[in-house]
């Protein structure tokens, strides 16, 4: 802390496993989509073009694969983290202060909506605000479903002996419109929200060197700085208040 | 003048270019048909034959008389002028493909076992019931109307026969070509050439053309590439249309409007939650927009 100056205290807003992960899903997911739509839409040129650059349809399909995997792991890992932080760090996965959707959240929603149209002042966040808790479920969520539906695609043998035939192509209608919802909000809506606000833009560093603000989070965050002013940590919030 | 830097009365308006420019980026890339799908195949057995084109087709080394016989066979006079209407008929309706056999032994007998001899039968049939000649879109097929004896060319790759397969098939099974393309088998095979992947005849056999309504036939079409399937396997709808499917087809049907009641429900989640959360992030952009503008 020497050298830097008193207003500029550095808080850890991401430990290094969910900087890791985030890092490890991103490029996933982007290999992921960039593989699946180059067959979804195949029948375009630049989808071709994407196939030959690849190596052929061989190896595009066993990018997706790889990807998949990776990806998949990284939920995984983040789902033995969340055990470990429930019963080793005995903190808490539902609490004000956790990734857990609320009421509060939905009152969140409506008074930013009327904030953007000029109504009132922006709600008072805590540590995540309703857009992160959706960008993180609905890729957590979105992820097993896309799992559980891309593994019945690679197996079909396999499954069809389990479900009934047509249950694969089912599972191939909800991978196909999920992947269209799921890059049509991550590389637009999530990108936006997070990055390229002018708030925040060009970069929202944290998740990527996990560092924040006292500024940044009596800003963003004003919810969670009460709870690290009033040093409530013992109340199993998901708080970082270790200083670097 | 015209131009984006331009003054004057000659500026193309900005609105004007992002719209140019959305239709260029955005719209053609699926306008635009994708190779191999667009060139029309010289299809048809007529009674011209451009005999430049036929010189470099399969038959191309084959004089007239090898399938046309003489002028001189028969009783009847060449042209028979008794019977000028003879003309006017459809050249791949008259002609006695039996002749095809000489060469083309095994693909001819295996036609005449197939469902579209079966069809042909039929449809004869009806036409001496009627008394006329059949109409109606669909009619069977004789060799002639799949395969052009003048035109068609050999020496084909796997792939490039498959791809004119689709569309020789597709002309009569609009509705079964356009599902197996949307399949994984029709976007590999057709779309990205993979020739490990089926095309129709894989599946329904070359000139048997079977339907694959029965699960035995289906299952042993599908064992062919996949080894481990099983019986349940074969309820996997390649096909997700009801066209040409029997009323009382019961189970494809409901099979369909699964497939086709969760597509909508699922293209109606898809597009509610995008325009929500597009419209929450560009009302969001202008209001931070609007506060930065407003501090300085």
């Amino acid at each position: 802390m020497a050298g830097k100056s008193e207003r500029q205290e550095a808080y850890e807003r991401f430990c290094v496993l969910h900087r890791f992960l985030h890092l490890v899903a991103m490029l996933g997911f982007t290999g992921l989509a960039l593989t699946g739509f180059s067959l979804k839409f195949s029948a375009q040129g630049w989808a071709q073009a994407v196939v030959f650059l690849l190596g052929g349809l061989d190896h595009v399909r066993y990018l997706h694969r790889y990807c998949a995997v990776v990806t998949y792991a990284c939920v995984v890992a983040h789902a033995l983290w969340l055990l470990y932080f429930k019963f080793l760090l005995k903190g808490s996965l539902t609490g004000p202060q956790s990734l857990f959707p609320r009421f509060k959240d939905l009152k969140d929603l409506f008074q930013h909506m009327a904030y953007f149209f000029g109504k009132g002042g922006q709600p008072r966040f805590n540590r995540f605000t309703y857009w992160e808790k959706f960008d993180y479920l609905a890729i957590f969520l979105g992820m097993n479903t896309m799992g559980l539906t891309g593994v019945v695609l690679w197996f079909p043998e396999f499954f069809s002996r389990l479900i009934p035939g047509y249950f694969v192509n089912v599972a191939q209608v909800l991978h196909v419109y999920e992947a269209i919802m799921a890059v049509a909000l991550k590389f637009v809506v999530h990108i936006i929200s997070a990055h390229l606000r002018p708030e925040v833009f060009p970069l929202e560093k944290s998740i990527f060197n996990g560092k924040t603000t006292r500024e940044k989070i009596m800003r963003e965050h004003p919810g969670e700085w009460d709870v690290i002013c009033r040093g409530l940590e013992e109340t199993g919030s998901e708080v970082p208040s270790e200083k670097l | 003048m015209k131009g984006f830097s331009g003054k004057g009365k000659g500026k193309v308006p900005a609105g004007k270019a992002v719209f140019w420019a959305a239709i260029l980026f955005l719209c053609l890339p699926c306008l635009t048909p994708a190779p191999g799908h667009a060139e029309a195949v010289n299809r048809g057995s007529s009674w011209f034959v451009d005999l430049k084109a036929y010189a470099e087709a399969a038959h191309g080394t084959l004089t007239c008389e090898e399938c046309h016989g003489t002028m001189k066979e028969g009783d009847k006079k060449h042209p028979n002028l008794e019977d000028a209407a003879f003309l006017k008929k459809e050249a791949s309706r008259v002609y006695d493909y039996g002749r095809c056999k000489t060469c083309h032994r095994n693909s001819y007998e295996r036609y005449l076992l197939g469902e579209h001899a079966k069809a042909l039968k039929k449809e004869r049939e009806r036409e001496v019931a009627s008394g006329g000649p059949s109409t109606g879109e669909k009619r069977a097929p004789t060799c002639g109307d799949c395969h052009s004896a003048h035109y068609d060319r050999s020496h084909l790759s796997k792939v490039e026969i498959g791809r004119e397969m689709v569309q020789v098939c597709g002309t009569c099974h609009a509705a079964q070509a356009k599902t197996y393309l949307e399949n994984y088998h029709g976007k590999a095979a057709v779309n990205l050439g993979d020739d490990n992947s089926a095309y129709c005849t894989d599946c329904h056999g070359a000139h048997h053309c079977v339907s694959l309504k029965k699960k035995e036939a289906a299952l042993r079409a599908c064992e062919r590439c996949h080894q481990e399937a099983s019986a349940n396997f074969t309820q996997f709808v390649i096909h997700p249309t009801v066209q040409d499917l029997d009323e009382d087809d019961r189970e494809k049907r409901f099979r369909v409007a699964v497939i086709k009641v969760i597509s909508l429900i699922m293209s109606i989640l898809v597009i509610a939650v995008v325009v929500f959360f597009y419209g929450h992030s560009f009302l969001w952009l202008l209001r931070d927009l609007h506060e930065r503008l407003r501090k300085h």
